[in-house]
C-alpha cells in the first residue's frame, strides 16, 4: 500500500489510467480507513485518473474500450468514497447538466463517455438515456432548473429532433434559460450554428471545455 | 444533362481495362432515400422484397448512378439472429434491443437461415427482382454488415467493448458466429446473381485502436472476402469514420475496393494505398448531399476527383457513407452532373483551383 498521501492519491489515479476496478476499490477503502478527505482523494485520485484516460483518449492511445473499462475503474471508487463526502462538499450547488440521445436513435457510447467526462470534472449530469422525445429534455431541464441541455446522436436521420428541442425551447419563451450543446457522429459546428445551438464539440474532453467555456465554471 | 453513353457494367468494363470512358464511375450511396422516389414510407420495405426492389430500381433509373445496393440498415443479419429492430413509420430503423445479453449466452446464438429468418429472404428477393429488372446493365449489390459489426448488435456496444479488453475469447465466438451467419448470406446472395458488398462500422478508428481491429475486425472480413473471391466476386469494403491507421489492415483482407468515409483523407488515402486497392469516397453525406445546395456538391465532386482521379487501382466519385432519407435529388442529380460534366479524360488543370468545401468532419 502507497504510504503517503499523495501516493495514495496518485496511485488511484493510476488505478483508474490502467482500468483497474479493484485496485481503485482497495485503495479507496484504504483512503476511507486512514481518515483521508474523500473529496481530495475523489479529485487528486479518481478525477485526475479520468482526465487522464481522457488525454489518452484525445491523442488516439486510447480508444472508447480502454475509456469505458477506466471509468468503471473510476465509479468503482467513487462508490466506496462518495458516502464519506463532507456534507458542504456533497451539497455545493453543482452546474447542471441535462442529456441524452434525441429520439430515433439508440446509439448511446458517445453520450456515456461525454456523460462521463462530465461527471469527472464536477458537474451534475442527469442522464435521460437514448431515444428521447423532445419534449421530455425540455419538461426535465425545466423540472431540474439545468444550465445545460447536452443533445446526441450518430445518424444524419435524427439530426432535425436537435432543431426540434431548440424551437419547443424558443416556443415555451425558455431559451434563454439554457445553453444547448449538441455534438455526435454528423454533426458539425456550420450544423450547430443553423440551428441555434449554442455549442459543438467533436469529443467527449472538449464537450467538458465547451461547457466550462459556456457556463464560465471552473468545476 | 443528357444521359450517358455507356452502361454501368460497360464503364466498368472498360475501366478495368484501361480503355476511354465517357465519365468517371460515381456512387451517390442511396440507402431508403429510394423510398421517396416511389413515393413510398421506410417502414413499408420491412417484409416487401418486392417493394424494396421497386424502389431501387426507380432509384437507380432516376439518378443514372453506376452500382445498385439492397439496403436499408446495418441490423438485418443481428435480426436474423435474435435482435430486437424498431421500425419508425418513416424513418430508418434502428437497433431497440441486442440479441443476448451476457455472455452466457453466446453459445444460445445460431448463424441465421437466409432463407427463412428475419427480413434476409425479403432482401434476397428484391436482390432477385432487381437483378431481373436492370442486371444486364448495373451491378447489383446485397448489403452485408461485418461480423464485429453484427456482434455488437448480437450483445451491446458497450457490452462488446468491455469484452474486447476483458474476455477477447467471448468476442472471438461471437464474431464467428456472426461470420458463419454472414457465409450462408453471402452465399445465398451469390445465388440470386448478386454481390454482397461489406460494411464494417464499428470497425472505425473512431471507436477501436488499430490493434483492436487487427485483433478483432480483419481476420473475420478476411475470411468473408476469400471466400467471395473464391467465387470470382470481387469485393467493396466499407468502414465509417477515421480509417488512416487501418488501411493497410483494410488492404490485407484482400478487399478490391475501399469506400472511404469523410471523416478520412482522400488524398492520404490515394498516396497510401491507391496501388492496392480502387477506391470510392468521400462526398459528405449530411453537411454536403444533405444540407449542401447544388453549387456546394459540384464543389465536393471536383475536390475528390482532383484528390484520387489518377489513383492507380481508379476512383469511383461517392458519398462517404449512405445518404441521409430526406436528402434533396436535385443535389443526387448535381453529383451525377459534377461527374459528366467533368467528362473523360479528366483534365486535373481544369479542376485545380475549384473551390474548396471545409470538410466538416473533419473539425
Amino acid at each position: 500500500m502507497p504510504q503517503s498521501e499523495s501516493e495514495l492519491f496518485r496511485a488511484l489515479s493510476e488505478s483508474v489510467v490502467e482500468m483497474d476496478e479493484d485496485a481503485s476499490r482497495s485503495l479507496s477503502e484504504e483512503a476511507v480507513t486512514r481518515e483521508i478527505d474523500a473529496y481530495t482523494a475523489i479529485e487528486r485520485g479518481l478525477v485526475d485518473g479520468m482526465n487522464r484516460a481522457g488525454d489518452l483518449f484525445e491523442s488516439e492511445e486510447y480508444f472508447i474500450p480502454e475509456l469505458l473499462l477506466c471509468s468503471d475503474a473510476m465509479y468503482a471508487g467513487l462508490d466506496v468514497l462518495r458516502p464519506h463526502l463532507k456534507v458542504k462538499d456533497a451539497a455545493q450547488r453543482k452546474i447542471k447538466i441535462v442529456i441524452g440521445v434525441v429520439e430515433g436513435d439508440t446509439h448511446d457510447i458517445g453520450k456515456n463517455l461525454v456523460k462521463i467526462m462530465l461527471e469527472a470534472s464536477g458537474f451534475a449530469v442527469i442522464d435521460l438515456g437514448r431515444d428521447i422525445a423532445p419534449q421530455r429534455f425540455v419538461d426535465v431541464a425545466l423540472s431540474e432548473n439545468a444550465d445545460v441541455i447536452a443533445l446526441s446522436t450518430l445518424m444524419t436521420t435524427t439530426m432535425d429532433a436537435m432543431a426540434e428541442i431548440i424551437v419547443k425551447l424558443q416556443e415555451a419563451k425558455v431559451r434563454e434559460r439554457f445553453k444547448v450543446i449538441v455534438g455526435g457522429g454528423p454533426v458539425s459546428p456550420a450544423f450547430a450554428k443553423r440551428i441555434n445551438a449554442d455549442g459543438y464539440a467533436n469529443s467527449a474532453p472538449n464537450a467538458v471545455k465547451l461547457v466550462r467555456e459556456l457556463v464560465g465554471a471552473v468545476a | 444533362m443528357a444521359r450517358d453513353a455507356m452502361t454501368p457494367k460497360q464503364r466498368f468494363a472498360a475501366y478495368a481495362r484501361g480503355e476511354a470512358l465517357d465519365r468517371l464511375p460515381c456512387v451517390p450511396i442511396v440507402g431508403n432515400t429510394a423510398a421517396r422516389v416511389l413515393g413510398v414510407k421506410v417502414s413499408e420495405f420491412r417484409g416487401n422484397g418486392k417493394l424494396l426492389a421497386a424502389a431501387q430500381v426507380a432509384a437507380y433509373r432516376r439518378f443514372g448512378y453506376d452500382v445498385m445496393r439492397i439496403f436499408t440498415d446495418l441490423y438485418t443479419q443481428a435480426e436474423a439472429m435474435g435482435a430486437r429492430v424498431h421500425y419508425p413509420d418513416d424513418e430508418t430503423a434502428y437497433l431497440a434491443e441486442p440479441a443476448i445479453d451476457s455472455v452466457e449466452k453466446i453459445d444460445s446464438l445460431q448463424p441465421a437461415d437466409p432463407r427463412k429468418a428475419g427480413n434476409l429472404p425479403h432482401h434476397l428477393e428484391a436482390m432477385a427482382r432487381a437483378v431481373d429488372a436492370v442486371g444486364d446493365e448495373v451491378a447489383v449489390n446485397g448489403a452485408l454488415t461485418g461480423p464485429f459489426t453484427t456482434a455488437s448488435f448480437l450483445i451491446g456496444a458497450d457490452r462488446l467493448a468491455r469484452l474486447m479488453l476483458r474476455n477477447p475469447e467471448a468476442v472471438h465466438r461471437l464474431c464467428e458466429v456472426a461470420l458463419q451467419s454472414a457465409l450462408a448470406y453471402a452465399e445465398a446472395i451469390l445465388e440470386v446473381g448478386c454481390a454482397p458488398s461489406l460494411t464494417d462500422a464499428m470497425c472505425s478508428s473512431t471507436v477501436i485502436s488499430a490493434r483492436q481491429f487487427q485483433e478483432f475486425g480483419q481476420p473475420y472480413l478476411r475470411r468473408l472476402v476469400e471466400f467471395l473471391h473464391a467465387r470470382d466476386r470481387a469485393v467493396t469494403l466499407h468502414i465509417c469514420g477515421k480509417t488512416r491507421p487501418i488501411w493497410s489492415a483494410m488492404c490485407d483482407t484482400g478487399a478490391d475496393c475501399l469506400s472511404i468515409d469523410n471523416a478520412a483523407d482522400l488524398a492520404e488515402a490515394k498516396a497510401s494505398i491507391g496501388g492496392r486497392v480502387r477506391l470510392m469516397g468521400n462526398i459528405p453525406p449530411a453537411e454536403v448531399m444533405l444540407l449542401g445546395t447544388p453549387e456546394q456538391v459540384r464543389a465536393d465532386v471536383r475536390r475528390c476527383v482532383r484528390q484520387a482521379h489518377d489513383n492507380p487501382k481508379g476512383l469511383i466519385v461517392a458519398t462517404g457513407c449512405s445518404l441521409p432519407v430526406e436528402t434533396p435529388f436535385a443535389n443526387i442529380d448535381a453529383m451525377l452532373d459534377a461527374v459528366r460534366e467533368i467528362g473523360w479524360p479528366v483534365n486535373a488543370a481544369e479542376l485545380v483551383g475549384a473551390a474548396e468545401l471545409e470538410n466538416p468532419c473533419r473539425a
